[in-house]
């Protein structure tokens, strides 16, 4: 048998030279663009555009690297970074596998479990993209439009989401779940539009705050 | 010849198709080997395949209607493009319209020409690259330290290694940092307003709460009728069937209970209780 401390130590070594071809990649987007057709955006222009995207995307890059990468484990992070899209499917897609397995995060087994879930679910969604993109363009645009019949069912597909991935986790811990819940109630009755993604920091926070004080108390064990 | 939407931009959406399934894959065939190695069992990795890949299927959807939301400022395959790669549903839409006002324009403009084209894809691949600049730096940094605190990994020996806190702390700090990312998206659906999104009122907590009820029933029933092979699709099911739920429920009750929401946005742009849509 292999040292399996290798595998994780590989998953690093192959997730940066990934992480960096997905850099020359994203670029060369806007790079070839402006080449073929020599419209390259003057500086000014680009640097006041610029201005207003970076502040808060590279904010939240730091914060949601940081939250984010221990929860994926090593060659899921990688992989949803690249691929996008982490809190509305990566993640839960990632946490569910998880769930049902009954590995845990930490373990390399959870690890793999998390790596294969997140994997199938990019590769799923590029082709779903893809595809509609290409082939139904015209018809998607039809059934997701406002006034359409199956139009709420995509208008509520967050709450149909974290509804089914919620429950299984609430009725196992949900001395843990009562507190974030309310907190972020609470907040959002006084700041109703709060992003959920700085929302989840709070929720973060209020979540491990009320598990530890709830094993100090040994009210969860 | 509508440069948006032309064989060149398709040229790089394929590049980037092409790039994000190939590592994909081959994530998930390292994945696999090394789970063959480690004694899982070949049926549950595929079994995670499978309710992954339904899991991902309605979500895919909402974010293929952003695509087509963009379409009409930014033609199909720079959104298909920036979506694919890194984009999140929610940040593409901001950033396109943040970069489009620097131009002086709007999403409403259908007719940039390629000088404003470019700048927003510039300004919109420069605001999402760094988290791909960081992870390189960071993530093995995060996973240590990680270890270190909560254990888990492999030491040396091959065994698991010990953290500083009991495993049994770690398994609860764990679940309640994935609780906290759930208790966003379930307190927004209950009590959260959203411009470009339905705002919490009677449909989000109906969805809501169909959701969690197909989901135990679902639990309940797998367990109660030993239905293993049915087990992974309890989520994608349920989730489907709350969706099922909101098309249902917009057909049948009247608009004052489906339009009915806590609080909404008046015409002069400010938050009210008691609102209809």
């Amino acid at each position: 048998m292999k040292n399996p401390r290798t595998y994780i130590d590989k998953m690093h070594m192959w997730g940066r030279i990934w992480s960096v071809s997905a850099l020359c990649v994203l670029f060369a987007v806007p790079l070839v663009f402006s080449l073929y057709y020599n419209a390259f955006p003057p500086f000014n222009t680009f640097l006041s555009a610029a201005l207003k995207i970076i502040p808060i995307y590279w904010l939240t890059a730091i914060v949601e690297v940081v939250t984010y990468t221990p929860m994926l484990g090593a060659g899921g992070t990688y992989l949803s970074f690249v691929t996008g899209n982490i809190t509305n499917l990566k993640l839960p897609c990632a946490l569910s596998a998880l769930d049902r397995s009954g590995y845990k995060a930490t373990s390399e087994e959870g690890e793999v479990v998390s790596t294969i879930a997140i994997a199938s679910s990019a590769i799923t969604t590029t082709l779903i993209i893809a595809v509609g993109v290409l082939a139904f363009g015209p018809s998607i645009v039809k059934i997701t439009a406002p006034g359409s019949v199956l139009a709420p069912a995509f208008e509520y597909v967050i709450p149909a989401l974290f509804g089914a991935l919620g429950a299984s986790y609430f009725a196992k811990h949900w001395k843990l779940s009562i507190f974030p819940i309310a907190v972020g109630v609470l907040v959002y009755v006084f700041v109703p539009t709060l992003a959920v993604g700085t929302m989840i920091f709070v929720t973060i926070v209020a979540a491990i705050a009320g598990a530890l004080v709830m094993l100090k108390l040994k009210v969860v064990e | 010849m509508d440069f948006k939407n032309s064989g060149i931009m398709y040229a790089l959406a394929a590049l980037v198709v092409v790039f994000v399934t190939a590592q994909s894959l081959f994530f998930l065939v390292k994945a696999w080997k090394r789970g063959k190695e480690l004694g899982i069992e070949a049926a549950k990795m595929k079994q995670t395949v499978i309710s992954s890949a339904l899991f991902s299927v309605a979500p895919a959807i909402s974010i293929l209607a952003t695509v087509l939301a963009l379409a009409s400022a930014l033609g199909y395959v720079l959104p298909w493009i920036r979506l694919s790669v890194i984009g999140n549903l929610a940040y593409e839409t901001v950033a396109a319209e943040a970069a489009l006002e620097a131009l002086g324009t709007s999403m409403a403009n259908s007719d940039l020409n390629t000088i404003e084209f470019s700048t927003v894809a510039w300004a919109m691949t420069v605001g999402s690259c760094f988290p791909l600049v960081l992870l390189p730096f960071l993530c093995k940094r995060i996973h240590k330290a990680m270890h270190k605190v909560l254990g888990g990994g492999t030491a040396e020996n091959g065994a698991p290694k010990k953290g500083k806190i009991s495993a049994n702390v770690g398994d609860v700090l764990g679940a309640a940092a994935f609780i906290g990312i759930m208790a966003a998206f379930i307190s927004r659906s209950i009590m959260g307003v959203q411009k470009d999104g339905p705002s919490a009122g009677f449909m989000t907590i109906a969805v809501l709460l169909s959701a969690m009820v197909f989901t135990v029933a679902l639990d309940l029933l797998c367990k109660k009728k030993h239905l293993t092979k049915l087990e992974p699709f309890v989520l994608p099911i349920a989730m489907f069937g709350a969706m099922g739920i909101a098309v249902l429920l917009t057909q049948t009750l009247p608009p004052e209970w489906t339009e009915f929401v806590w609080r909404s946005f008046n015409e002069n742009g400010e938050i009210v209780w008691r609102g209809t849509v």
